[in-house]
């Protein structure tokens, strides 16, 4: 019976199998979603002056994307720069004036550098020679 | 054969089906917005804000609703252009059968979406197929010349007495409706003279009233079906007629029902519904130049289905491949739709060709011309065996 | 098959939607005046609704009749334009890029400047990279929806810095001609300073 129907289906080599049902895991590690970086939107990049700073923690709950960050134990600003897009919201709510825009390009780092945007493996060779 | 004449554009399909709807002086438009099919409601809606189209635009509150506009405008005399992609088209299910069965002769544009999932804005063709069997005249452009034509013809189709049902004028979405080509306009009069005014004899009139879509008796519901299908069957001379009239006062060469391209002498051929029949005429011009006898055969119709003539058609050959541009999950021969009514239409012959079916284009994939050239030699290789192993291969696999 | 030129155009998402497509509109617009068989067409693969996500617009020039027509993204480009220069820095824009290919940025900055963001295998490939500072010629960036879609261009084509960019590139390549490019753009004067304007580089 079951060599009966084999005829019917679809052999999917290794390299095209996707997730049953396309069911992924969330991502676990503060929220970051590898797949999905957005750093490379982001053509001002938001750069704190320390001294200036209040800790009022405004930029943090104005990030869309929860890239504003507490980082040396709670004492100053961060950002994540592999997910910030650079959309200045933080610099629009600072109290105190204390987040700059910067051009991104004035940076030698800073941006997670993608070879392709959504690249399968069996795509690749579209690309090659 | 007459030169065509006209302006020359640069359109989109969904451009070119704009245009012609503006010369078809519509009356009224329902919207809501889905692509790939949305280019064609902002360009009415641009027409109608610029004063360019005496229009009743009206946005729908969802693609339900939005058909039951059209339907609402066309039973009240209207000419009435709706339209919809993927999922929109199939949220709106319940509206075909009715608008049918009231006789309402509304045009539908379906931009083909992948429905969900993954719902690809590229084109799969399930999601106007799922509603194939709903009273509605149903068939597509592969340009956005025909796309133009069409919209032209299914009108004048669709109001004829002998008829009046919808139509729904289908393009593939991205290939069609987004990839502009040259397309060329005729004159106002010459479109006039071709499409007269809508006449509508059971108009909702408040002057005169009528009764639409009442309660029907015990023993009248066979009645009204059978009426449905003597209506949509009939339409095969009107199309004849149509197509003809269409070829002769604009200079082109559209077959009534069934487009053969280089089959004079073929042997194999791939039966295409759809856009991908331009990338596949390339392909069958390259295998010609090769030696390979083959052919391409595409419908210009999908309801009503010229079962004869595809019979005819085919019944020459070697071997058919069907390149299915949708999905019959767990359908006879486990292919797509077309090779379901392929297959019935061949049951009638007393010589069958060797039928299989390829799956290509699923999920809005492109096909690629290597990847025609793989279905030739598929449809070499049953020929000579007399018989395929499969009911359908599927493009895009590297492994096969 | 006849030889197609493919150009694939970096542009920031929403922002630059238009400005994007202009530059392969004019560049396909002029082709088509040279006789040519052109496809200018958007790439919907980069969920492109998304505020300054990286976007590309695709121009083909042929000589006959485009065969890959309905091929969703250009894999195997001749040239490549950037219209905001900070893609670069995220993104291979070169990725598939051709033998001889060209690169042409819309900076301030001097073409070496940015040649570092290119990978080493792509960089091989380039005959020349070129800047412009398409901006400082034409500061309108519009933000319209008309040409989305697959509808038609409500605003001119090539009013902003998309003339300039198309003529910058037409300079370096030559792939159509300057009056060609001139009778195409609606800001002539744009289009003109791109042509005369751009900074070039030639790598071999």
């Amino acid at each position: 019976m079951k060599e009966r129907y084999k005829k019917y289906t679809v052999d999917i080599p290794e390299d095209m199998k996707i997730p049953y049902a396309c069911i992924v895991e969330s991502p676990k590690v503060n929220g970051e979603q590898p797949q999905m970086l957005t750093g490379g939107w982001r053509i001002y990049r938001p750069v704190v002056d320390h001294d200036k700073c209040v800790l009022c923690k405004s930029c943090i709950l104005a990030c869309p994307d929860a890239t504003v960050l507490l980082v040396d134990g709670g004492q100053k600003i961060g950002f994540n720069l592999d997910y910030c897009k650079g959309c200045g919201l933080c610099t629009w709510v600072c109290p105190v004036n204390a987040i700059d825009r910067v051009p991104e390009l004035d940076f030698e780092d800073g941006v997670p550098f993608q070879d392709a945007l959504f690249l399968l493996p069996h795509v690749e060779r579209l690309y090659a020679d | 054969m007459a030169e065509r004449t006209g302006t020359v554009k640069f359109l989109t399909g969904l451009g070119a089906v704009a245009t012609a709807l503006k010369m078809a002086d519509i009356d009224v438009a329902s919207s809501y917005p889905i692509r790939p099919y949305t280019g064609a409601m902002m360009m009415l809606s641009q027409m109608a804000a610029r004063g360019e189209l005496d229009l009743e635009f009206v946005h729908g509150e969802g693609e339900h609703g939005q058909l039951g506009i059209a339907h609402g405008a066309s039973a009240a005399g209207a000419r009435a252009f709706t339209g919809s992609s993927g999922v929109g088209v199939t949220y709106a299910m319940e509206t075909y059968s009715p608008i049918s069965g009231g006789r309402c002769p509304v045009q539908m544009l379906i931009g083909n979406r992948t429905l969900d999932p993954p719902g690809d804005f590229g084109s799969e063709h399930t999601d106007a197929l799922s509603t194939r069997d709903q009273g509605w005249l149903m068939g597509w452009a592969h340009t956005p010349q025909e796309a133009f034509d069409n919209t032209l013809m299914f009108y004048r189709i669709g109001e004829d007495a002998r008829v009046s049902l919808p139509q729904m004028n289908c393009q593939d979405g991205y290939f069609i409706t987004h990839i502009p080509a040259k397309v060329v306009i005729p004159s106002q009069e010459e479109v006039n003279k071709f499409l007269p005014p809508l006449n509508f004899p059971d108009a909702l009139d408040p002057l005169n009233p009528l009764g639409h879509g009442p309660q029907l008796f015990p023993g009248q519901g066979h009645v009204l079906e059978a009426d449905r299908v003597n209506a949509m069957m009939g339409a095969f001379p009107v199309i004849d007629e149509v197509v003809n009239a269409f070829n002769a006062q604009f200079g082109t060469d559209y077959a009534p029902f069934v487009e053969q391209y280089r089959c004079e002498d073929a042997e194999y051929v791939l039966f295409i519904n759809g856009g991908h029949a331009y990338t596949a005429k390339f392909a069958v011009n390259h295998m010609r130049e090769k030696g390979m006898k083959i052919g391409l055969v595409r419908p210009r119709w999908i309801r009503p289905w010229a079962t004869d003539v595809v019979a005819d058609i085919l019944s020459k050959f070697k071997a058919v491949g069907v390149v299915e541009t949708n999905n019959a999950f767990g359908a006879a021969r486990q292919a797509g739709i077309l090779t379901l009514e392929v297959a019935t239409s061949l049951y009638q012959c007393d010589k069958k060709p060797v039928l299989t079916a390829f799956m290509g284009g699923l999920g809005g994939e492109v096909i690629r011309l290597d990847e025609f050239y793989y279905m030739g030699d598929v449809l070499k290789k049953v020929a000579a065996e007399g018989k395929a192993d499969r009911t359908a291969y599927w493009i895009g696999f590297h492994n096969v | 098959m006849a030889k197609t030129i493919e150009v694939t155009v970096w542009a920031t998402g929403v922002v630059q939607d238009k400005e994007g497509r202009d530059v392969c509109l004019v560049l396909t617009e002029a082709a088509n005046q040279e006789g040519k068989f052109t496809q200018a067409f958007d790439n919907y693969v980069d969920l492109p609704d998304r505020i300054n996500v990286q976007v590309r617009k695709y121009a083909r020039i042929s000589d006959a009749e485009i065969e890959n027509k309905f091929e969703y993204e250009n894999h195997r480009p001749n040239i490549i334009g950037v219209t905001e220069a900070t893609i670069m820095k995220g993104i291979n824009v070169c990725k598939g890029l051709q033998e001889g290919g060209f690169l042409v940025i819309n900076t301030t900055k001097d073409p070496e400047a940015l040649l570092k963001y290119v990978p080493e295998k792509e960089r091989k490939k380039l005959k020349a990279v070129a800047t412009i500072d398409a901006i400082g010629i034409a500061p309108e960036q519009l933000i319209d929806y008309s040409g989305a879609e697959g509808a038609e261009d409500v605003s001119a084509i090539g009013a902003g810095l998309g003339s300039v960019m198309a003529g910058a590139i037409a300079a370096v390549s030559g792939i159509v001609k300057k009056e060609s490019i001139l009778a195409a753009a609606a800001n002539r004067t744009a289009a003109k300073r791109g042509y005369d304007e751009v900074k070039i580089k030639v790598l071999k």
